[in-house]
């Protein structure tokens, strides 16, 4: 088991969003959560990483075998866990290469691989940028500064090729992208897909897992997963929309 | 008006420097410059220096320097390797001033430097009677500064630099200041003529010996710039001095048709360092740019300052002044430009940003535009703040430790002016400099 998610409770300023979840994903799966607004998508998505201003108050959290209890979050991105953000952040003055190159050096660091200099980055940064068909002056911009919000997503899916990460959490990378971005950035999440690396997509809406086709699709609502399914589930929430289990959940 | 009241202690700061400037006359024999400074005296016993309800000196405060009586001294001996190990790595033509004074011996060669180019002391241009007017030219705007009055009473050495028209300075002039003595008092006047379409570039630094000097020290610099038409102009000061240190220098810049002046201030030292630009864009098609790089801590003030006059048309001036202040540190930004009825075309733009690192620190910012002319753009901009929590998050997420996070966070913040420094080497330079600053920071 890669992550095991045991009645999970947490709040953001004293009020409890997450209210007993349980997920288990196994290496190599593809987990869509879904779910109507404020069910609780996002919080999640930032409790796995361990973002300071969450809380957890009860249940656990185990990646590859380890309680991530107490861990900050660049110990979690160090274990293999990386977010893509629903707003990736704009850092002026800092470039992409040498934000990455820390970035990359300090998990390898953790992980007791050699640093890589500026040679070898430049060489290992450049085979992810071929392999995901993005641009090369992408490297030398300030991270994510007069980034289109599609060049951002795809900002996050170079960084996390170059991270080489366990588990990928995407945050509605979905939301705001045209089709063509949308299609690019699935493109990319398929091309990183491998037996040992897994996914959690966050999305409110069915179209990127057209391209994305997950293993498994959950439905978030109240803080809890309600509903569980193969990709199928998926359809039948695009086309039927979340009533129907959000009055199953309240008469249940 | 009311006569002022002055309390006793800044009456006696007064009386002292009156008395100093006394003294530097007896031995003078230049009766024209006696009678100047003796002017300057009267100014001065008259105005004594600002308190805190002066607009210009409401935040930048100056009980910690008016409690100290700073003495001319004859400077200390210093090896070629102690002030070598100042020097940047880039090729320069070194000029050396230790506690003050002018040190030939210490100095590079300056008979060596390419015929077009001219550097005299202060001694020597003030021998001559007719010659030391050079000096002093503006003395009415000089004294309309508490600092820059106090240094037409007090100025004992400096120095003279002309570059002659079409002329290139291929390497830059290094002015190295070196403070050694305890309550020093440091008095330069300098003048820099580049004539038409000649090109230089002036780096200045200021350190003391000892960085952990736990007396005062005060230095005060009046420069003029000279810079004719076409002429071109690069400058770099970086004020290091240790963190018991005052450091005023006001700057009088003169530009004509066609020039180019780009002048960069860091700072990182010093108990209360300020830096004005007086800057005069006399002539059309004048290019200049502003930027400055402040940092402070524990209970630094850091204060940078512009005064920008468009005075003809097409005139474009930039500016960026960036600050990063720690612990209770305070930061001042000034910054006004006047465009005058005639200066049409202008292209003015001032910019400030500020990063609180500490809840005790404070900035104090006031841009300020005055535009007579109706076809002009200009625009000013400040914005203060403390680093953005979802930056921090950002980094952590793919692994960088929050401490290294704020680093390159207020290292990338900081460093933004450096960009206008166009050669390679030299910015390297600063970026070291202001990053050995950045260094001491308690996050």
């Amino acid at each position: 088991m890669l992550l095991k998610v045991e009645n999970l409770h947490a709040e953001i300023d004293d009020k409890e969003i997450i209210k007993g979840l349980n997920l288990e994903i196994k290496p190599g799966e593809i987990h869509a959560i879904m779910g109507p607004n404020g069910a609780g998508k996002s919080t999640l998505a930032n409790v796995l990483v361990g973002r300071d201003e969450y809380e957890v108050t009860d249940g656990s959290i185990e990646f590859d075998g380890e309680d991530l209890d107490e861990l900050d979050p660049e110990e979690r991105a160090h274990k293999g866990m990386f977010l893509a953000f629903q707003y990736p952040v704009e850092i002026p003055g800092v470039s992409n290469k040498f934000f990455m190159q820390t970035a990359v050096n300090a998990v390898r660091n953790e992980r007791g691989q050699p640093e890589l200099d500026m040679f070898e980055f430049d060489e290992f940064a450049k085979e992810k940028i071929e392999l995901l068909d993005m641009r090369s002056d992408l490297l030398d911009r300030s991270v994510n500064v007069g980034f289109s919000g599609g060049e951002k997503k795809r900002n996050d899916i170079f960084q996390m090729a170059l991270l080489e990460p366990k588990l990928c959490i995407m945050d509605e990378t979905d939301s705001g992208l045209d089709i063509d971005a949308l299609k690019l950035v699935a493109n990319g999440v398929n091309s990183l897909r491998s037996p040992d690396r897994s996914f959690i997509v966050v999305t409110h809406y069915q179209r990127l897992l057209d391209y994305i086709k997950p293993d498994y699709v959950h439905v978030l609502y109240d803080g809890k997963i309600v509903k569980s399914g193969g990709f199928e589930l998926g359809q039948q929430l695009e086309e039927q929309g979340y009533d129907e289990i959000i009055r199953h959940y309240h008469n249940g | 008006m009311e006569p002022r009241k002055i309390s006793p202690v800044v009456q006696q700061a007064v009386d002292h420097y009156i008395d100093q400037s006394q003294t530097l006359n007896q031995h003078t024999e230049n009766q024209s410059l006696q009678s100047l400074r003796a002017k300057a005296q009267m100014l001065f016993a008259d105005r004594a220096f600002p308190t805190q309800k002066d607009e210009d000196w409401q935040y930048t405060k100056l009980r910690s320097f008016t409690q100290n009586h700073f003495k001319s001294q004859p400077a200390k001996h210093l090896t070629l390797e102690q002030v070598n190990q100042f020097l940047p790595d880039f090729p320069v033509t070194k000029v050396v001033f230790v506690d003050g004074w002018f040190n030939e011996a210490l100095s590079d060669d300056l008979g060596a430097l390419p015929k077009q180019a001219s550097f005299e002391s202060y001694a020597d241009v003030t021998e001559q009677t007719g010659d030391f007017h050079k000096l002093y030219e503006h003395e009415d705007d000089v004294a309309k500064e508490p600092f820059g009055l106090l240094n037409s009473c007090l100025a004992a050495d400096g120095f003279f630099f002309e570059l002659e028209a079409n002329a290139t300075l291929e390497t830059p002039l290094f002015i190295l200041h070196i403070q050694t003595n305890a309550l020093q008092s440091v008095q330069v006047r300098n003048r820099i003529d580049v004539d038409e379409n000649a090109e230089m570039t002036i780096v200045e630094r200021y350190v003391s010996l000892d960085p952990n000097q736990s007396e005062a020290a005060f230095t005060n610099v009046v420069t003029q710039i000279d810079v004719a038409k076409y002429a071109r102009v690069r400058q770099i000061i970086m004020q290091e001095q240790h963190e018991n240190a005052f450091y005023f220098n006001n700057q009088y810049v003169f530009q004509q048709d066609h020039s180019n002046f780009i002048t960069f201030f860091g700072s990182t030292g010093s108990l209360i360092s300020r830096h004005q630009n007086h800057l005069w864009m006399n002539g059309e098609h004048i290019e200049t740019e502003q930027n400055s790089a402040c940092l402070a801590r524990n209970n630094q003030t850091v204060d940078s300052r512009t005064d920008t006059q468009h005075n003809d048309v097409w005139g474009l001036s930039q500016q960026l002044h960036k600050y990063v202040l720690a612990d209770s540190s305070t930061g001042v930004f000034n910054g006004m430009i006047r465009v005058d009825q005639k200066a049409q075309k202008t292209d003015g733009q001032m910019d400030n940003g500020n990063l609180i690192l500490s809840n005790k620190a404070r900035m104090d910012t006031k841009p300020q535009l005055e535009i007579y002319a109706d076809d002009v753009k200009c625009s000013h901009g400040s914005a203060t703040g403390q680093i953005d929590d979802k930056q921090i998050f950002y980094m952590q997420a793919r692994g960088i430790n929050k401490s290294d996070a704020i680093r390159i966070i207020t290292h990338a913040f900081l460093l933004e002016p450096t960009e206008s420094i166009s050669n390679d080497g030299i910015r390297a330079w600063v970026v070291s400099r202001l990053s050995n600053g950045l260094e001491k920071i308690n996050h």
